[in-house]
């Protein structure tokens, strides 16, 4: 089944300017990973940004598991969509420890299986230990991962990333890479995301969408 | 658009805290617009007087006070800027944050101190006599007049063009300055050519500050006799009741305010000079020797004791003779008149600002533009109009209930918004919304809009993210917005007069009170507690513009 489905999707900021997305379309399959590429101002993030909700399309539809989350007479807010995203500055709340910014998004959990997802989401990105510490302790290697267990932990249908890899160094770049193809298998996670570079692509995707 | 999506897109849109920053925006602008409407109505007999006889009078006295004002503040407050951001001289890391604190000091309080200190039986002129045995000529020394106005105004005043100018010089003009310096030339043309013209929009910026709260001042006009527009909307009120001329000279005012900020923006269009440099370096200042630095001290020296020692000092000699008959079950009374007042419109003022300005973040459209700027609309507005403004609004409620009642059969007890402590209220919400709002907006700003997309798309909705992550991270912005409205309102005069209901007394208007019934000792205490409370305010505004 498509986990997303994007139809004839457009995009401009103000009426009287050129669309930065210009009928777009195509689908991802459930368990795949899929990078989008492209030079920068092509309209990437927009793209996660109008998938998630957090901008509305000037026309075209956009279905989520089957279900239409955007279309001309139609917006489901970003809450409701049961989408995860991993912003390129990570967006830890810096008034939360490591395991509360995980828990953040298993309120509709009760208590008891809060803890022990958390517990699981940390296990998962190896970081058990680090549970009270806060965003500012960790390096950004760390903060990363952080960001990847919070996303992950409400057990969203697909997985948004935004240049996932662009505030790290080359060397930690690459064995984070692997770490995240795995991680992402363990979950069975379908994501897409942003990148402008090719290697990252070949190294973990599975298809590519290049704008 | 096709209908359905317009339907979508409102419907996006419309939630409870859009209808909130509506009925918030409703409540700033219907006092102001109401005022323009009682414009359109025929003017009765009294108008016609002021209008043949008097109105000249009180604009050119207004324009007077102004402009004469507004030289003297910018001639000193940039002086003053330039030298402690410029040059290093004994004291001046002191004086850098000092040279601030006369805007603790509310104008008509130095207002009455000078005058008192001045006249026959004051220190000065009694210090004069008895230690020289000189009797100088009275005349020397009657501040009480439109020179001493423009004295008063300019001593503490100042402050805003000398903050304003001083940050902008601090943090951009370095490699300005630097490169004329290394180009050979001399401090003079580097002051006129490069300093005066690159700090331009700063200085525009705080001269309008200074324009706005000398235009809405009513202690210090009424106390030296100057008759401005605002001294002129009192007298009609208070002394003929015609409230309908009041509201047209209010309007008058209005329309000075309004040109004003036209010619604020024409004076400023593509003079936003931004840093070639994105990284801006610290000036470094150069040392003055000898002669140059005991004349910069000096300078220092004078303004700051003129502005903020002396008066002080003074004040606190007379609150020694005064405070057993001042500090009574009253003054308690009163004191806390003044907090609760002050506390709730605060709490309001934020609430409200809170809510209007997570709305604007949330839609940032020309729509939560327009929103904004509505919200902050009475800032801008002198004391006077806001008031008017309000009262001709409750008025126009009252009678409308009591026909309401009238028809329900209650006629025998109206029941009278004007003479309750709600219009006060509304008095204040609607002046100092922006002191809030401009805070909260911010502390917005700094934060972003991506621990919000964080969080919704966690599943949290708008309430629950504003309550969950905005609110704790916006304390810091919340609690100096709150201080800093909070003290305003304490201090504002003109409003409080107006807007009071019977026997209702604040600090502001008691210290008028005592000083207009030449209970000068009588009135040191409560100025005192106002200024430490302003002291407050004066240095959480310094701080954050360090920041």
């Amino acid at each position: 089944m498509n986990v997303v489905d994007v139809q004839e999707l457009s995009f401009r900021y103000t009426p009287k300017q050129s669309p930065i997305i210009n009928g777009v379309s195509f689908s991802i399959d459930e368990g795949s990973i899929v990078g989008i590429l492209g030079p920068s101002g092509s309209g990437k993030s927009t793209l996660l940004r109008l998938i998630a909700g957090l901008e509305v399309p000037s026309a075209g539809r956009i279905a989520i598991s089957g279900k239409v989350v955007v279309d001309p007479s139609t917006f489901v807010p970003p809450e409701n969509r049961g989408v995860g995203m991993v912003f390129q500055d990570y967006a830890l709340f810096p008034h939360l420890t490591v395991a509360e910014n995980v828990e953040f998004g298993l309120h509709r959990l009760p208590k008891k299986s809060r803890v022990v997802r958390v517990g699981e989401m940390l296990e998962l990105v190896h970081l058990t230990g680090f549970e009270k510490r806060y965003p500012h302790e960790l390096s950004g290697g760390q903060q990363q991962r952080v960001a990847l267990a919070r996303a992950l932990a409400p057990k969203p249908s697909i997985l948004l990333m935004d240049e996932p890899f662009s505030n790290l160094d080359a060397e930690l770049k690459s064995v984070i890479r692997s770490e995240l193809r795995e991680i992402l298998q363990k979950a069975n996670m379908t994501c897409l995301f942003v990148t402008h570079d090719q290697l990252d692509v070949e190294a973990i995707c599975d298809s590519s969408l290049v704008l | 658009m096709y209908a359905k999506t317009i339907l979508r897109n409102i419907k996006r849109n419309t939630n409870g805290w859009l209808v909130l920053s509506l009925i918030g925006a409703a409540v700033v602008l219907l006092p102001i617009l109401s005022i323009f409407i009682s414009v359109f109505q025929p003017p009765n007999e009294n108008w016609q007087h002021i209008k043949q006889f008097l109105l000249m009078d009180y604009v050119l006295q207004s324009i007077w006070l102004v402009s004469f004002t507004g030289v003297f503040s910018v001639f000193i407050g940039v002086t003053l800027a330039w030298l402690v951001t410029a040059y290093q001289f004994p004291l001046k890391n002191f004086f850098r944050w000092a040279l601030v604190l006369p805007l603790a000091i509310p104008p008509y309080i130095a207002a009455y101190t000078y005058s008192n200190m001045l006249s026959y039986t004051g220190i000065v002129q009694k210090t004069i006599r008895e230690q020289f045995g000189i009797t100088p000529n009275p005349h020397w020394f009657d501040v009480m007049s439109m020179e001493g106005a423009i004295f008063i105004f300019t001593m503490f005043l100042y402050p805003y063009v000398f903050m304003i100018t001083k940050a902008f010089l601090e943090h951009q003009s370095a490699s300005y300055i630097e490169n004329a310096r290394l180009l050979g030339r001399g401090s003079f043309t580097i002051f006129f050519r490069i300093v005066l013209p690159l700090s331009r929009p700063a200085i525009i910026g705080s001269l309008m500050l200074v324009i706005f709260e000398v235009l809405s001042d009513y202690g210090v006009t009424s106390y030296y006799g100057v008759q401005t527009i605002s001294t002129a909307i009192f007298s009609t009120w208070f002394g003929m009741y015609d409230v309908e001329s009041a509201v047209r000279l209010a309007a008058w005012l209005m329309c000075g305010v309004i040109g004003l900020f036209l010619l604020e923006r024409i004076l400023r269009r593509n003079r936003r000079f931004n840093a070639s440099t994105s990284k801006a370096r610290p000036l470094v200042p150069q040392r003055l020797y000898g002669v140059k630095a005991v004349l910069a001290l000096l300078f220092c020296l004078v303004v700051l004791s003129l502005s903020f020692i002396i008066p002080i000092l003074q004040l606190i000699v007379w609150a020694t003779w005064s405070y057993q008959d001042v500090l009574t079950s009253d003054f308690v009374q009163l004191t806390l008149n003044t907090l609760s007042v002050a506390l709730i419109a605060t709490v309001l003022i934020m609430t409200c600002s809170l809510i209007v300005a997570n709305v604007c973040r949330i839609q940032s459209n020309s729509f939560a533009n327009l929103l904004s700027r509505l919200i902050t609309a009475g800032y801008s507005l002198p004391g006077a109009i806001i008031a008017i403004g309000v009262l001709n609004l409750f008025i126009g409620s009252d009678h409308l209930l009591d026909r309401l009642y009238e028809q329900m059969g209650w006629g025998e007890t109206p029941f009278m918004l004007s003479m309750t402590i709600v219009m006060i209220i509304v008095g204040y919400v609607v002046r100092f919304m922006a002191t809030g709002y401009n805070a909260v907006e911010a502390g917005f700003d700094k934060m972003g809009t991506t621990y919000m997309n964080a969080s919704r798309l966690l599943g949290y909705g708008i309430t629950r993210t504003f309550i969950k992550v905005d609110l704790p991270l916006l304390k810091g912005a919340l609690l100096s917005g709150a201080i800093l409205t909070f003290v305003e309102i304490i201090k504002e005069l003109p409003l409080a007069l107006l807007l009071r209901p019977f026997n209702f007394e604040t600090l502001a208007t008691k210290t008028y009170q005592y000083a207009s019934d030449e209970r000068i000792f009588e009135a040191s205490i409560p100025s005192l507690f106002i200024i430490a409370v302003s002291i407050l305010s004066v240095l959480v505004f310094h701080r954050l513009g360090e920041k």
